[in-house]
């Protein structure tokens, strides 16, 4: 039992990056109704992106300039999300639903080769905040210091999000574009704009999910294709369109797989797909999803 | 058969060496390079491009194995091409195709690359799931091929039993498995419980078996206490550590390469886990030397896929590797891997191939001229001699491992070249004419024919 604790802590520490990643899906596809299958490749960009500024442009700096530099790779996902709205995604939202998807692995695809010619093909890592970080020490077992700061940053970003979108008045516009796009147009809220800023906050959560693994992680090619499909086995279980459901999905995700790595080795993989199979099956819409 | 001996006999046996034993080359030893005065060409050469198809990862996670292969194919072209081409003729000419499209893609791909675009001669591949699907059709498109790598036994073990057109030039996969265990098992022969942590897929089963019969065999007291099987391409390995400090092993063996292992050694730093036990990999090494940073503790078995490691052998010794070391750093700005060193070693071979034929038969020799000249061929290559054994078409060097060290002429540790170890390949594969066998021909000749050291 003396390490109790530290898979308990593990499985908070993947359910925090899952959290970040889902949600900022889920978001999306609530407000704008599009299956972003692109959006595995922004989370993977703002690694880069964090993984370039901690690694080569800061290079050496000190700690806490290099935690403040530490959500470039949000911003960074943020901004390209900007552009990607309006140019890409906007011409497609009257056609079916296929073009969207065909659109977003396209984008997917594109990405991730960018990413590749940019960066190269080697691992980018900007490991100096998870070296100087240290460890403590539960029940004597060494737990590196950085993991709690990426919980910590989980459970912010959640608490943010909770209030951004229930205790402000952009969150009561955003959920009434999510419950209504057209009486929501009707009674003057500007769709577009609606549009463009639930997709920039979407890959700025993905984007922050991405920078605050590169210090222990690295930032890989196909990092994001792998996110990707983890983070859909989250929103199948919590709910698409669902931010309770991202944060449910992302916990129940991350203790099943930690519980799975450490007794049922064998079934690690296949645990994750059966939950999530038994979830569409009781419940299609997800724990938390609207059947609409 | 299953005498019982000391361990020391036992290594013996093995011809194990630590340190750095070499022999000198011989005369008339083909060696990698292009001479400066080179045999004039019998007969009339033809003019046109020599095209070869190169297919590898120049996507996705596996190109960190895939660019530097063909890059060591492109130097070696390159070099071939300035001095006027195979056999002063004909300019080599590189087609790139992408293994990252899956096996069926591949599939297509080869046979497009033979049937429209006529090439002459197809090399490359990383990924063991790939040579047993693209084997069989290289033959059956009668297309003389060198697989860099896709190293896995069951290629010419079941796949391609008795091959004509294709040949590999890296060791066999299950050398990684059978030298990480014996190096473990010479460094730390008290080991009682092993922990183990391989990617979940042909290549970390390959290893695990292999580690498992020679521990049998040398540690026979020694047990599995936790095995971990994370997905290739994971980069969180917080539970995997976790759970294999649990079960407080002596000893973790591990398979898991590339990005992977970059991220997994700074996790397992900081959840004190080489405090802990030792570390025998088998390819930590291997992939990306330059990725591994300074932090990378010293004094773990650092494997590098049993093949090579552009440090040995070092100095001016062999000069095959200096040489290539200075010319692909110079042209690429990176130090060469064990697959940069295949695609360079695989073209060599068959240049010097080709010029046997020619002076045996004059003008451009056919595909079967060349074939027997590869069959039994062997090149001072530059991590040391390659052998191409005539029966199953794959090469063999000698296999080495090492312990990393951080020294002061390179920003990343290397293997420590004081304790570099060498393992001949005779004493770690089945020989010629061993039945094949399950999982690979290997592990059945280790469990039939090696003794049991005493517990």
């Amino acid at each position: 039992m003396d390490f109790f604790f530290i898979h308990l802590l593990n499985a908070l520490l993947s359910a925090a990056t899952l959290f970040l990643i889902a949600g900022g899906l889920s978001l999306i596809y609530g407000v704008m109704r599009i299956v972003n299958l692109a959006h595995g490749n922004l989370y993977a960009f703002g690694a880069y992106v964090t993984a370039w500024t901690l690694g080569r442009a800061l290079a050496g700096a000190p700690t806490p300039l290099l935690y403040l530099a530490l959500p470039a790779g949000a911003v960074g996902a943020a901004l390209l999300g900007a552009v990607l709205e309006p140019t890409l995604l906007r011409p497609f939202y009257k056609r079916a639903e296929e073009y969207q998807l065909l659109v977003t692995f396209g984008l997917l695809m594109i990405l991730g080769d960018v990413m590749h010619f940019v960066w190269g093909p080697y691992p980018l890592s900007a490991s100096a905040l998870w070296e100087n970080s240290g460890s403590v020490s539960i029940a004597g077992n060494p737990y590196p210091n950085y993991n709690l700061v990426v919980i910590a940053i989980g459970g912010i970003a959640a608490a943010f999000l909770w209030f951004f979108v229930y205790k402000t008045r952009f969150g009561v516009v955003l959920r009434a574009t999510s419950q209504n796009m057209r009486m929501a147009s009707a009674l003057g809220v500007d769709v577009n704009r609606m549009y463009v800023q639930a997709f920039t906050l979407g890959c700025f959560m993905a984007g922050l999910g991405g920078a605050i693994i590169v210090p222990s992680q690295s930032a890989v090619l196909d990092m994001g294709v792998d996110a990707l499909v983890l983070s859909f086995i989250v929103v199948v279980i919590g709910g698409l369109g669902s931010l309770e459901g991202a944060l449910v999905g992302a916990l129940i995700v991350g203790v099943v797989r930690e519980a799975g790595i450490a007794w049922f080795p064998e079934i690690e993989l296949a645990v994750l797909y059966l939950m999530a199979a038994a979830v569409l099956l009781v419940r299609p819409a997800g724990l938390f999803g609207r059947a609409t | 058969m299953a005498a019982e001996v000391n361990r020391r006999d036992f290594l013996n046996t093995l011809g194990v060496s630590v340190g750095a034993a070499l022999t000198s080359a011989g005369a008339a030893l083909p060696v990698v390079g292009v001479a400066h005065a080179q045999d004039k060409p019998k007969g009339n050469i033809p003019d046109t491009p020599f095209k070869i198809g190169h297919m590898t990862f120049f996507t996705g996670p596996a190109a960190v194995l895939g660019e530097p292969m063909f890059k060591g194919q492109q130097l070696a072209a390159e070099e071939i091409n300035a001095a006027g081409g195979l056999l002063g003729k004909r300019k080599i000419e590189l087609l790139k195709a992408d293994e990252n499209a899956g096996t069926d893609a591949n599939v297509k791909e080869l046979r497009r690359l033979k049937l429209s675009e006529k090439i002459d001669f197809f090399c490359g591949i990383t990924s063991s799931g790939n040579t047993p699907a693209l084997g069989p059709v290289a033959e059956e498109l009668k297309l003389l091929t060198i697989f860099v790598d896709g190293c896995t036994d069951f290629l010419f073990d079941k796949a391609v039993p008795n091959p004509h057109y294709i040949f590999r030039i890296t060791n066999m996969q299950s050398a990684d498995g059978v030298t990480g265990a014996v190096a473990a098992a010479m460094t730390w022969p008290k080991t009682k419980k092993i922990a183990h942590i391989h990617p979940d897929y042909s290549y970390g089963r390959n290893a695990f078996d292999h580690f498992g019969i020679v521990m049998k065999k040398m540690l026979p007291s020694a047990e599995n206490v936790s095995e971990g099987w994370p997905k290739l391409g994971t980069t969180d390995f917080s539970s995997h550590i976790t759970k294999a400090i649990s079960s407080k092993p002596d000893l973790l063996a591990i398979s898991v390469w590339g990005g992977d292992y970059v991220a997994f050694y700074k996790q397992a730093l900081r959840y004190g886990m080489f405090d802990k036990m030792k570390v025998a990999s088998m390819i930590a090494f291997g992939v990306a030397p330059h990725a591994i940073g300074k932090d990378h503790p010293e004094g773990i078995i650092a494997g590098v896929h049993s093949n090579y490691h552009f440090t040995y052998p070092g100095g001016d010794r062999w000069p095959y590797n200096k040489t290539f070391v200075e010319k692909y750093h110079k042209r690429f700005n990176e130090y060469p891997n064990f697959q940069a060193e295949g695609g360079y070693t695989a073209t060599y071979m068959l240049k010097n191939a080709i010029e046997k034929a020619n002076r045996l038969a004059g003008g451009w020799p056919d595909d079967d001229a060349i074939i027997s000249m590869l069959e039994g061929n062997m090149m001072a290559a530059p991590a040391g001699y390659v052998y191409i054994r005539p029966d199953n078409h794959q090469g063999y060097k000698d296999a080495v491992t090492g312990f990393s060290k951080n020294v002061a002429d390179y920003p990343f540790p290397i293997l420590d070249p004081e304790r570099i170890i060498t393992i001949p390949i005779r004493n770690i594969t089945a020989p010629p004419g061993w039945p094949k066998g399950e999982p690979t021909s290997t592990y059945t000749w280790i469990d039939k024919t090696w003794p049991r050291a005493k517990a």
